[in-house]
């Protein structure tokens, strides 16, 4: 805490800066990058290979909404690390959960959980649910140079739950250069997302009953399979480590705020319904 | 003028009689350190005095309302990018006061062609124990006082601001009495109030050498909750969680005032 940082000057405005502004004034964080305008690619290349190696899903169930995500981070064909968390808390109300580079994804939800507290702190009220979706879209597309360059992809999902007006369970996905969709029902991202996306679908559709309509127990089944299923064919998903005792990480944002379950519980679930 | 150095002098005592006068009439603040956390406590008649800083740390302030945001942004501001490039355990009352507000606030209160800033703080950072919370009182030449121990004084578990010096001394020495930092959210919050009548109560009489008849000082508390509304938060201690400041509504709290 340099004393020079304090700047009280005629030009003093803390009101207006975001908090990644600030963060930017102060040489904090790296500047929104601009790309050059000549792509490196050939015609018949893809300008960037997707690296997003992981499985996440998120779908609203009766209790709120549900994320979970598998624990494993891979370099290329290598596992590094087989108990990563990819679904962070970013407030009492809020959950980023992330597909992409793991260096990029975990600054970008630094940067978003203490905007949020900034925010509010300075501001003296809480960010509204469309600000929080509107200020994790901003970090994603300063980020697109990194994107471009094919070294920082993210591609999160975002969950969080609005107590005003109406309370209710929100639900969004990002593509990796910014655009937000809210999802009706549920999302996935990562390179097990498209069997996730056929298994959920199936099941709001064909299943027992609507994703909506489940009970915890049911929606924790539900998310244990489709990890599974997801793992079966990407070896970029964990899935379930059945010798290891791994499990996925599955949080649930309601309106009590967020809720990580117990290991014990997702192994009952797990054992019952899905071993 | 102020080439000369009794100018000078004279210039910052004029000053510092201005700024003690504009202060006099500021409704005083009160954190006390209990079980559970710190308690701020205050009546709030127009505006916002109490404040969230960082996870462990809240703002009281009163002075001119825009001198008191611009320090309160500084503050959110040094706090929130040292948790951001190192950790929230990093983040300490201590340095944001000593190192950053008071210098700045010296500064700005002897450069006698500039403004200084209209406004006295008192700041709180919970912690683990309630000995190791701290307290520190800035005022608007940079003077910072703490609850620590000094050759004349035991370490406090409170610390109060007001317009005048009688008036915190006051309720300090009500405090000094009443106060213990074992004591539950009802007791703290029973002391407060009583606390910030004698404070109140002393702004309005030129000489009060003794502290006021109990009797008095419920009858002025009751008075001035019939008419104003209390302004009140919480730093919990409560490890759990790291966002420990909550702010307190007038209806939570004055279901726990009894008489």
């Amino acid at each position: 805490m340099e004393p020079s940082l304090v700047t009280l000057g005629p030009h003093f405005s803390g009101t207006a800066d975001d908090f990644p502004a600030l963060l930017r004034r102060k040489g904090l964080l790296a500047p929104a990058t601009v790309t050059s305008t000549s792509p490196v690619a050939t015609p018949h290349q893809k300008s960037w290979q997707p690296t997003e190696a992981t499985t996440i899903l998120a779908f609203k169930f009766s209790g709120g909404v549900l994320v979970a995500g598998d624990r494993r981070a891979t370099a290329g064909n290598t596992v590094v690390y087989d108990r990563a968390d990819k679904v962070l808390e970013i407030d009492r109300q809020s959950i980023m959960a992330i597909a992409g580079v793991p260096a990029t994804a975990w600054e970008m939800a630094r940067v978003l959980e203490h905007s949020f507290q900034y925010f509010r702190r300075t501001q003296l009220q809480e960010m509204s649910v469309d600000g929080k979706v509107r200020a994790l879209s901003k970090l994603l597309r300063d980020n697109i140079g990194f994107v471009m360059q094919g070294v920082g992809v993210v591609v999160p999902i975002f969950a969080t739950y609005n107590s005003h007006p109406k309370p209710e369970a929100r639900l969004y996905f990002y593509d990796a250069m910014g655009a937000q969709f809210e999802a009706a029902d549920y999302a996935a991202t990562g390179s097990g997302s498209p069997a996730v996306r056929g298994i959920l679908y199936y099941e709001n559709n064909w299943g027992g009953k609507p994703l909506q309509k489940t009970s915890e127990d049911e929606a924790i089944s539900i998310a244990l399979r489709a990890l599974d299923t997801a793992a079966e064919s990407d070896t970029s998903t964990g899935g379930v480590d059945r010798s290891g005792k791994i499990y996925p990480l599955i949080k649930i944002v309601s309106r009590e705020g967020i809720r990580t379950l117990p290991e014990s519980k997702i192994a009952a679930v797990f054992k019952e319904t899905v071993a | 003028m102020i080439e000369e150095p009794y100018r000078w002098v004279e210039a910052i005592a004029n000053r510092r009689e201005y700024i003690e006068m504009q202060l006099a009439s500021g409704s005083p603040i009160v954190a006390l350190g209990y079980r559970d956390g710190i308690l701020f406590l205050t009546f709030g008649q127009r505006r916002q005095k109490l404040f969230e800083i960082y996870d462990r740390i809240a703002m009281g302030a009163i002075g001119h309302p825009g001198d008191i945001e611009r320090l309160r942004m500084a503050a959110i501001e040094l706090a929130s990018t040292e948790g951001f490039t190192r950790s929230a355990a990093d983040v300490s009352l201590r340095r944001l006061v000593h190192y950053s507000l008071s210098p700045v606030m010296k500064g700005a209160f002897e450069q006698v062609y500039g403004a200084p800033y209209l406004a006295r703080m008192l700041f709180a950072e919970v912690g683990d124990r309630p000995e190791e919370d701290l307290f520190l009182r800035v005022d608007y030449d940079g003077e910072i006082a703490s609850n620590g121990a000094t050759f004349t004084q035991a370490r406090r578990d409170f610390a109060v601001l007001s317009g005048t010096r009688q008036s915190s001394e006051q309720m300090e020495s009500f405090l000094q009495a009443e106060h213990s930092p074992d004591a539950g959210f009802e007791a703290a919050l029973k002391s407060g109030l009583d606390a910030w009548s004698i404070g109140h109560m002393t702004l309005q009489t030129s000489d009060a050498k003794e502290l006021p008849e109990r009797t008095a000082i419920t009858k002025y508390r009751q008075e001035q909750l019939a008419k104003a509304g209390v302004e009140a938060g919480i730093l919990e201690r409560d490890a759990s969680r790291a966002i420990r400041y909550r702010s307190l509504l007038d209806k939570e709290l004055r279901a726990l005032i009894h008489e």
